[in-house]
């Protein structure tokens, strides 16, 4: 929420076009219209608070779990790991109070799904904030361009129809076909991307690829085969290995670096690509890098969790709402919120009703919903 | 009737090929029973899952729909009476396997392709097969004079589901069955069998607890504590890990199933997802790989159709026991 005038008078210069979806900026949703200033005062604020739960929250969520671990044992545990691991004799790092199993269990079961799911948390919420600037649409969400789609395609080849294939890779390689479609369809004849064909395509694609994941497991699944589609198309991040989520990490670390940096663009793109011609910004080249920068971010993720739903649309917009809409503030302060979210989320999806599992997707909704609707009753005084 | 394109993966799988389309009914149904089949006790009423059914005589003209369903009625000695099958779990038991029936669809026929051999009865293993989005609802086909079967095991609402799956449940389906189709002989005898082949079966997994591992890799599904899963692990002495859960089956996170820590682990094989493919994913995740029954390899197979109430229970509850008397449990080889 900007809220200046230049703001809202560029924002209305932009072109309109019948049917164009979301004429005003991603700012549209708000109306707190503070000063820069106040919103510079309270993004510091924002960030140790943020910052300080999504420790809290990672810390608490490895000592949750159907198996009877303490968080005193998981403590003395991660003592002795990290006391290990830098080679100090067991007088040092006492004995591990864990057995091999629960080591299996803390280690490599919720620990890897701890961070994955702050990791695919953060880079959701980035990419939704990314692709409502670009595309000036306040209903944008990281999946926009298809690759959720892309990726359901790929996964339900590997769980359906038994392609051998590691399903990650399948579900990624699917990601960048839709994308690539995408992205073929909605070019002008000059090169240009224009926001609105960019989402007709994204949805044209989408709808294609759903309608192929519907063919092939109307056909093909066999016996309960489809309840693992199920499970993925959901969104889950049950079995998130450390393998994943470094690398989800590192995919989030690069792409996230990138659009920070280009934080100054994504402003002048929020007033309408007439505006950010004028401020500077090559209007072409700078949106297609970012679509794609932010689809190959959205496809990584997708391809390790499925689609989940709720974070990258919502919490941009709940991020912007206290701290305004610049993005070189707007971006780390919603990936940290995205992580905390998500992360939240995952571990009352694997407790609520242990030892069975919700899928997160729900979750994701039933929490971030009435946060969400607070949120835009307190902006709306 | 169109072509159906058969999906590559049961192609490839499936053994014994299957028609792509269904035989048009040859002429109309004949008007007397079968000299083989009992007409005593009719007209008979039958509820199943609630719903009350008549029928005037022994069915003619039979449709069955999942493998537990066909298999019965092969068993009972009516297979010369199957116009249709649909929804094969797999290939039939080695008992059953010179029948071949004629296949009407590999999964939910439509109602219409049902109607089309005008079958005087449908027998379904699952309540969700006739329903709207299945071969249609048992409404319609009551209406149209067709009588209809669920198996009582697959009933879905809570006051019709067995809440605890005993052999007793499969048995009175067996003589039910028998009744229906005018072979109440060939059922008894079948129970008969059953039972005695049951009262033999060694109960080698005493003192032994056990994850019935059925599907799923990141969130794995698992036999729960009231359906056939839990039947047959009480029939060779295992005690369930997921005994607690008041379900058929449900998904079970595998940090709980490595909390419970299994003695041995039942792998459901199917020709969509084998035991080979569930010892990988069970090597592969590092919170499964640490478990002593995976290290050790104690795993029993099952096959995927003698997870559902039939005929096949008996003869899987028997394997099981040999299984397991066959694995190392710790106890010292003679």
């Amino acid at each position: 929420m900007t809220g200046t005038a230049a703001g809202r008078a560029g924002t209305r210069r932009a072109t309109r076009r019948p049917g164009a979806a979301g004429g005003r900026g991603p700012d549209g949703v708000s109306g707190t219209g503070g000063t820069g200033g106040r919103h510079g005062a309270r993004t510091g604020t924002v960030a140790v608070v943020l910052l300080v739960l999504l420790v809290a929250t990672a810390t608490w969520a490895v000592t949750v779990g159907p198996a009877g671990i303490t968080p005193a044992q998981v403590w003395t545990s991660a003592w002795h790991e990290l006391c290990s691991l830098a080679a100090r004799g067991a007088a040092v790092c006492g004995p591990d109070p864990l057995t091999t199993i629960e080591r299996a269990i803390v280690w490599d079961g919720r620990a890897p799904r701890v961070v994955g799911a702050a990791v695919v948390g953060a880079g959701l919420a980035v990419c939704g904030a990314v692709m409502q600037a670009l595309t000036r649409n306040p209903l944008a969400d990281p999946y926009l361009l298809g690759v959720s789609s892309g990726a359901s395609v790929g996964a339900v080849a590997v769980l359906v129809l038994g392609v051998s294939v590691l399903l990650p890779v399948a579900a990624f390689v699917g990601a960048l076909g839709a994308l690539v479609l995408t992205l073929a369809l909605a070019t002008g004849r000059g090169g240009g991307l224009s926001p609105v064909r960019t989402v007709l395509a994204g949805v044209a694609v989408a709808q294609a690829c759903s309608a192929a994941v519907s063919i092939v497991i109307f056909t093909s699944a066999t016996g309960d085969s489809y309840r693992e589609v199920l499970s993925w198309l959901l969104g889950s991040l049950g079995g998130t290995t450390w393998n994943e989520t470094l690398l989800a990490l590192g995919a989030l670390a690069v792409v996230g670096t990138f659009l920070v940096a280009q934080g100054r663009a994504l402003d002048a793109f929020t007033f309408g690509d007439v505006s950010a011609a004028a401020l500077g910004v090559d209007v072409r080249r700078t949106r297609w890098l970012l679509l794609v920068a932010v689809a190959l971010l959205a496809g990584v993720l997708v391809s390790i969790s499925g689609s989940i739903g709720f974070v990258g649309l919502v919490l941009p917009h709940a991020v912007r709402l206290l701290v305004g809409a610049r993005h070189h503030r707007l971006l780390p302060l919603a990936a940290i919120a995205g992580a905390v979210f998500l992360l939240l989320a995952d571990t009352a999806a694997r407790s609520v009703l242990a030892p069975q599992e919700l899928p997160v997707g729900v979750l994701t909704a039933a929490i971030g919903a009435p946060v969400f609707a607070v949120l835009l009753r307190r902006g709306a005084r | 009737m169109p072509r159906r394109t058969r999906p590559l993966l049961t192609a490839a799988l499936v053994a014994g090929a299957l028609a792509a389309c269904a035989a048009p009914p040859d002429g109309a149904a004949p008007a007397t029973p079968e000299p083989g089949a009992s007409t005593s006790g009719f007209p008979l009423e039958v509820t199943t899952c609630g719903l009350t059914t008549t029928l005037e005589a022994p069915p003619q003209r039979i449709v069955t729909i999942k493998s537990s369903a066909t298999e019965l009625v092969l068993a009972l000695g009516a297979g010369d009476r199957l116009v249709g099958t649909a929804f094969a779990d797999g290939d039939l038991p080695p008992d059953l396997a010179d029948a071949a029936p004629p296949v009407l669809a590999e999964q939910n026929p439509a109602a219409e392709a049902v109607l089309d051999l005008e079958p005087d009865f449908v027998y379904a293993g699952w309540e969700s097969n006739l329903s709207a989005d299945g071969a249609g609802e048992r409404a319609m086909y009551e209406e149209l004079g067709v009588a209809t079967y669920v198996a009582p095991a697959a009933c879905k609402s809570p006051e019709h589901q067995p809440d605890r799956l005993t052999f007793e449940h499969v048995f009175d389906e067996v003589t039910e069955m028998g009744r229906v189709l005018g072979e109440p002989e060939a059922a008894t005898e079948l129970v008969e069998r059953q039972r005695a082949e049951l009262a033999a079966v060694d109960p080698a997994g005493e003192g032994r607890t056990a994850l019935w591992y059925s599907s799923g890799s990141d969130t794995p599904y698992v036999g729960a504590g009231i359906g056939a899963p839990q039947m047959l692990m009480d029939a060779v002495g295992l005690e369930n890990i997921a005994a607690d859960v008041a379900d058929t089956w449900t998904s079970l996170s595998w940090e709980a199933v490595a909390d419970r820590d299994p003695d041995v682990i039942v792998l459901v094989d199917s020709a969509w997802n084998t035991a080979e493919h569930k010892r990988e994913i069970l090597s592969a995740n590092p919170v499964t790989a640490a478990l002593p029954a995976v290290i050790e390899e104690r795993f029993v197979v099952v096959e995927f159709p003698a997870a559902e109430a039939g005929v096949r229970n008996v003869p899987a509850a028997a394997d099981l026991a040999a299984q397991l008397a066959a694995l190392d449990l710790g106890e010292p080889v003679p």
